[in-house]
């Protein structure tokens, strides 16, 4: 993560602060920062979102692009089921010390997190369903590149990065797409199918509302902070990630940072809190989500040169 | 699924090739409620058999020989680690040393597909979670300006998330191997869950027959989980009782690697 230097005596004050409960910019421990979605700006993607988490206007800003292409099946892969191809980058333009190939093991450890939500941990039931993304079983299938441009760095990346890629895919859509059986000379039937070239003609994806949402706590000296800011995180000695699904399973957990370890009683303490709160950042998304979609509505009607993305302060 | 890339410098094998299918190969059940394919019960591990310093220098001082080595067998599994350090690092930080780690399947080491030689994501991201779960368990900060550095092998992997806690285990014991000061060892587990019940240390078919998969690595004196992974979904109560289970293993695994550092002690010559 960016690392900022703090100077001892601002580390001190920032974790006896947390200690008691109070934090820089006067958040409880639990409380998490104003999140601003806006979906469906980029056009030639087949969904978009982008998501910034942070008070005034200023905070961790995630772009999420979504775009959907046609595989032919190969031997070894499963027969019927469509696939998720994640990639996360973080621009050189959010941290000085991702120029070049500074951001390399960020990169790696976020994308990897991104697949392991959207793909593994929303599998079977209530999750993304991977075989409506089937065309032809064997033949062609969906594959769904979910490509995310972490754009500025304020604490609390993969909350971000999951709020917006779940953002992203549920305003992907399909073209829609005509499977037809034709029956050949010698007698074998061959399925063809046809992708309908037409603007107004889209399907949505199933399951996307199934998609879980990440949580990270942080641990600052005896106590655990939410949706740490970039000081907070300076300032961390471990952290773990909790994903969890709108029907409250846990969909996947990550344990970040190097400097030390979590203590088993505290783990199940948090897995009780990330329940709790995922279950009310899920209702905060709704009415994100829902806000998104009719700022995107009037936006059609304006100039296309859309001046801001998101909420001036 | 086929590579193209094409390497002038090795005899390639054919694009594809896939593993010979045996006419009398009976389909194992991945989760029994009675006894598993290899006769394991539900919670049972796997035998492991750890073997440090097979790498140390055969003349009283080779300066390019590790520090410290350790092969690690945990059923099929096999794992090999150099640790070398603490030595000078790229990145020198004045306060404290810095612990990096270097993952690698071998190309025949997994089940039919050949692996390139080239790190893959997959790879940096296993480097990773190696170096988050070691990493607190070092006395950093009695190495500054100092890097340590551990090189992983995989030479025969079965089951993903055991290939990994068998990673683990293989650097603790080459850490203590190479005389790296340490809070204590970390020990690691994993598990598997087909969302009824859950299975102690999996094999690649119980793990690709798994919904759910959980891995552990824990620090038994000073009770700390050091590095917690889960990889599908499960409940909050199955989570809970599975991590508590996972860590119980890891005691019973840190036992295990306590006897053979102990033992390779106590051999003359060692």
């Amino acid at each position: 993560m960016a690392s900022l230097v703090l100077s001892p005596a601002e580390q001190d004050f920032i974790i006896r602060g947390i200690e008691k409960g109070f934090r820089g910019d006067g958040r409880g421990n639990l409380d998490r920062r104003e999140v601003t979605l806006r979906t469906g700006m980029i056009s030639q993607a087949s969904g978009s979102a982008r998501c910034r988490i942070g008070n005034l206007g200023v905070g961790t800003d995630v772009l999420v692009g979504v775009k959907a292409e046609v595989n032919a099946w190969t031997p070894g892969e499963p027969e019927a089921l469509g696939s998720v191809v994640c990639n996360v980058e973080c621009s050189p333009s959010a941290a000085q010390e991702f120029e070049g190939r500074g951001a390399e093991e960020i990169n790696v450890e976020l994308t990897q997190l991104l697949d392991r939500v959207i793909s593994r941990g929303s599998q079977g039931a209530g999750g993304l369903d991977l075989s409506a993304l089937c065309i032809i079983p064997k033949q062609a299938y969906w594959v769904l590149h979910v490509d995310a441009l972490v754009l500025d760095v304020r604490g609390s990346i993969a909350d971000a990065l999951v709020m917006a890629a779940r953002a992203a895919l549920m305003d992907t859509r399909l073209p829609r797409v005509v499977v037809e059986t034709i029956t050949d000379d010698s007698g074998t039937a061959q399925a063809e199918f046809d992708v309908v070239d037409d603007a107004e003609d889209l399907v949505a994806l199933k399951g996307v509302s199934g998609l879980p949402v990440a949580v990270t706590f942080n641990q600052v000296g005896k106590r655990y902070v939410v949706d740490a800011s970039e000081q907070e995180e300076a300032v961390t000695q471990a952290k773990l990630t909790v994903a969890v699904s709108p029907a409250l399973e846990i969909c996947a957990i990550q344990k970040g940072g190097i400097f030390r370890g979590f203590q088993p009683s505290l783990m199940s303490e948090i897995l009780q809190t990330a329940q709790r709160i995922a279950k009310e950042e899920l209702t905060r998304f709704v009415a994100l989500y829902e806000e998104a979609a009719k700022h995107k509505e009037q936006q059609s009607d304006g100039p296309s040169t859309g001046s801001t993305f998101l909420v001036a302060f | 699924m086929t590579s193209n890339i094409y390497d002038r410098r090795r005899v390639n094998g054919p694009a594809r090739s896939v593993e010979p299918v045996y006419i009398d190969a009976i389909e194992p059940i991945a989760f029994p409620d009675g006894l598993r394919n290899d006769g394991r019960s539900l919670d049972q591990l796997r035998p492991i058999y750890i073997k440090t310093g097979p790498l140390a220098a055969q003349q009283t001082f080779s300066s390019t020989a590790p520090s410290g080595s350790a092969y690690y067998e945990q059923g099929k599994i096999r794992v090999s680690c150099a640790v070398y350090g603490p030595r000078q690092g790229r990145k020198s930080n004045p306060r404290i040393g810095s612990f990096d780690c270097d993952f690698q399947y071998a190309p025949f080491s997994c089940s039919w597909k050949k692996r390139s030689h080239i790190r893959g994501a997959d790879e940096k991201e296993t480097a990773q979670i190696l170096e988050q779960a070691i990493a607190p368990a070092i006395r950093l900060e009695a190495y500054p300006k100092a890097c340590i550095d551990a090189y992983v092998t995989v030479i025969e992997s079965d089951g993903k998330f055991a290939t990994i806690s068998a990673a683990i285990n293989c650097i603790s014991a080459a850490l203590a191997d190479a005389g790296i000061e340490l809070y204590d060892t970390v020990a690691s587990c994993s598990m598997s869950s087909d969302s009824s019940r859950w299975v102690a240390d999996c094999s690649q078919p119980e793990e690709d027959a798994s919904s759910c998969s959980l891995l552990v690595a824990y620090m038994p004196s000073v009770d700390e989980i050091t590095y917690l992974l889960q990889n599908g979904k499960s409940t909050l109560d199955q989570t809970e009782q599975a991590v508590q289970a996972c860590t119980n293993s890891c005691t019973r695994v840190y036992a295990v690697i306590s006897r053979y550092l102990q033992s390779s002690m106590e051999q003359p010559g060692t």
